[in-house]
């Protein structure tokens, strides 16, 4: 399965889970809010069914004082009490949510009617002023407040009043609990749901990490292997997008392989082909050296001025031919056969140099205490003789003055030759490490052009680089890194 | 006593050289060439003609030559018991050359190389020749 398909599949199933939450919260929150909007219609319930049933009581007060009293200012809450009375009753219907409760509240409406109707005609025929009036109202006293008629009506609106409140807390207690028992159990699927989400997070994070980074890393050390020229492949069995770039690393390493194994081939073959040509060279060269010698030797008494400068030229030709070819075929050796490796002392082989090429007006000056090192010494030899004869060979001025210096990169040590010489122009200084190149006339100055040329190969046959530094005039400074050897 | 010699060498220049050189020493020989090491072999063995059968002191071997080489002759020679006590010399173009083989290997007496020069200072290796030559 692809990363970026397991990136979509692990991100959306989080976005899922976070969508649930969501949602499980909302209801929540709703539950909450219609709960309050019910809580407050209840408590205007509680508040209109007490202020109900204080106007009631109210007027039957009013009306038991009128009644005792005869006095007509008790009337007033009980004409209040008939207009404010139907007013709260129509409030209260509309505030009551169940039918049970309204129920509760047409009785009380029935009752509080019965009530009035009962009120009404004691009130009114205690008003009356006609005499048979007095009878009447005697009749209906008797029959009617004596049997406590008004008494019990009141006692049966009173206790419906406290069946509908307390039905009223009941039913907030329930809605209370039901809420409770809400937000709890919310909670506890949010928590669950949140830490699963967390925990899927991570799995995911670490999974990730360990698919892309790991994997990552490890690439980049088979690529740093790769570049340190060890062409091998690495193995992958995922199939995604790593395993593509896997592919076509572990591909480029082998074309690197293919390649440098070719090259290699064919740089042997090369090798090959000089030396043995510039051994088989040397075969019918030997012979005419010979053949002059031999004239010279068995014909003394002809030989003219004329053809002793001729034979001579000859032999300076076969002398320089037999340089080149065996600068060529030392140019070949190197690589061919690997040289002992040691350890030695820097210093103690250029002062043996010292003594060997320096002539007695020049100077050799080593500037630092140069280190031990461990390398083939034939070649590191080489090259310091070659550059120092170079110096020599070439220098103009009386006293020649060579001097060298070296600096620890680390790695590797960067050594150089620095010379007072006339220095080289600067189209040249590309040529100069080709071999057979030389920048003076041959007949003018005797030198194969090979020296420089295998300074380079060894330096480049152990992995170092060389260049060159020269202004006209100024002489020259060479620079050679030499790996240091474990 | 005169000592007998066979020089195997293709190259008229070499034996040219190699004649001159034991000249120029005063050596007086009993001097065979051959051209290649079948030519030698022949001349060792007397396949060719019984008459031209010699039984040298001393070989001087080249190792490139057609037909047969130095070292296929060598090995043929080295079976022979009867040719124990002939002492073989290389005659090499180079000290790379010889550095192919060893001296142990091949089972030889010593080298020359290429040019000839008996002229002094000789190397230990020509030295040792010229004592075979001479003694």
């Amino acid at each position: 399965m692809s990363i970026r398909y397991q990136l979509i599949v692990g991100f959306s199933f989080l976005i899922l889970i976070f969508t649930v939450v969501f949602f499980v919260n909302q209801r929540l929150s709703r539950e909450v809010l219609t709960n309050t909007i019910y809580l407050n219609n209840s408590e205007a319930v509680i508040r209109n069914s007490n202020a109900l049933h204080k106007e009631i009581i109210e007027m039957q007060s009013g009306f038991r004082g009128y009644l005792l009293t005869n006095q007509e200012s008790f009337l007033q809450p009980y004409y209040d009490g008939l207009k404010s009375v139907p007013l709260l009753l129509t409030e209260q219907m509309q505030l009551l949510s169940t039918q049970t409760q309204k129920l509760k509240l047409d009785s009380i409406i029935k009752l509080h009617k019965e009530w009035i109707s009962y009120s009404d005609s004691l009130i009114s025929t205690k008003k009356d002023t006609l005499p048979e009036a007095g009878f009447r109202f005697k009749k209906l006293f008797d029959t009617k407040l004596k049997m406590e008629v008004g008494k019990k009506l009141n006692d049966q609106i009173t206790a419906m009043f406290f069946t509908l409140d307390n039905y009223e807390y009941k039913l907030r207690l329930e809605r209370r609990d039901v809420l409770q028992n809400s937000i709890s159990q919310t909670r506890r699927i949010s928590i669950v749901l949140t830490v699963i989400c967390i925990l899927i997070s991570f799995a995911m994070g670490f999974y990730f990490l360990r698919t892309i980074t790991g994997r990552i890393s490890k690439m980049v050390r088979f690529s740093e292997r790769i570049s340190g020229g060890e062409f091998i492949s690495l193995p992958d069995t995922k199939k995604d997008e790593m395993t593509r770039l896997v592919n076509s690393l572990n591909q480029m390493s082998e074309t690197l392989s293919t390649t440098f194994k070719e090259l290699k081939k064919k740089n042997d073959e090369l090798d090959q082909f000089a030396y043995v040509v510039s051994h088989d060279l040397k075969t019918p060269l030997r012979g005419i050296n010979n053949i002059v010698n031999w004239v010279e030797e068995d014909h003394p008494d002809q030989i003219t001025p004329e053809l002793a400068k001729s034979l001579t030229l000859i032999k300076g030709r076969i002398e320089r031919m037999g340089k080149m070819i065996n600068g060529l075929l030392e140019y070949a050796r190197i690589g061919r056969v690997k040289k002992q490796i040691k350890t030695f002392d820097l210093n103690e082989l250029l002062l043996e140099l010292k003594e060997l090429i320096i002539p007695s007006k020049g100077n050799l000056i080593i500037e630092k205490k140069l280190p031990w090192i461990k390398a083939e010494k034939i070649r590191l030899e080489q090259v310091f003789s070659n550059l120092i004869s170079n110096a020599i060979k070439y220098n103009d001025k009386e006293n020649p003055e060579i001097k060298i210096s070296f600096e620890d990169k680390g790695d590797e040590y960067m050594f150089c030759v620095k010379d007072n010489g006339p220095g080289i122009e600067k189209q040249y200084l590309d040529k100069i490490f080709l071999i057979f190149q030389t920048l003076k006339e041959r007949d003018a100055f005797e030198s194969t052009g090979v020296g420089l040329a295998i300074v380079k190969k060894i330096v480049e046959d152990n992995n170092g680089k060389i260049n060159v530094d020269s202004e006209l005039g100024k002489g020259s400074a060479f620079y050679f890194t030499w790996p240091k050897q474990k | 006593m005169k000592k007998t010699v066979l020089l195997i060498e293709d190259d008229y220049l070499d034996i040219e050289s190699v004649k001159r050189a034991f000249k120029k020493l005063n050596v007086d020989c009993d001097l065979h060439v051959a051209h290649n090491g079948a030519d030698g072999l022949a001349l060792l063995t007397g396949s060719a003609s019984q008459n031209t059968r010699i039984t040298p002191d001393i070989i001087i071997l080249d190792i490139n030559m057609p037909k047969m080489s130095g070292i296929e002759f060598l090995r043929i020679v080295k079976n022979y018991y009867s040719f124990k006590n002939i002492k073989i010399f290389i005659l090499t173009t180079s000290m790379e050359e010889y550095d192919k083989f060893s001296t142990e290997t091949l089972g030889i007496d010593g080298y020359i190389i290429k040019p000839l020069s008996f002229t002094a200072p000789v190397s230990p290796e020509t030295a040792k020749f010229i004592d075979a030559l001479l003694n």
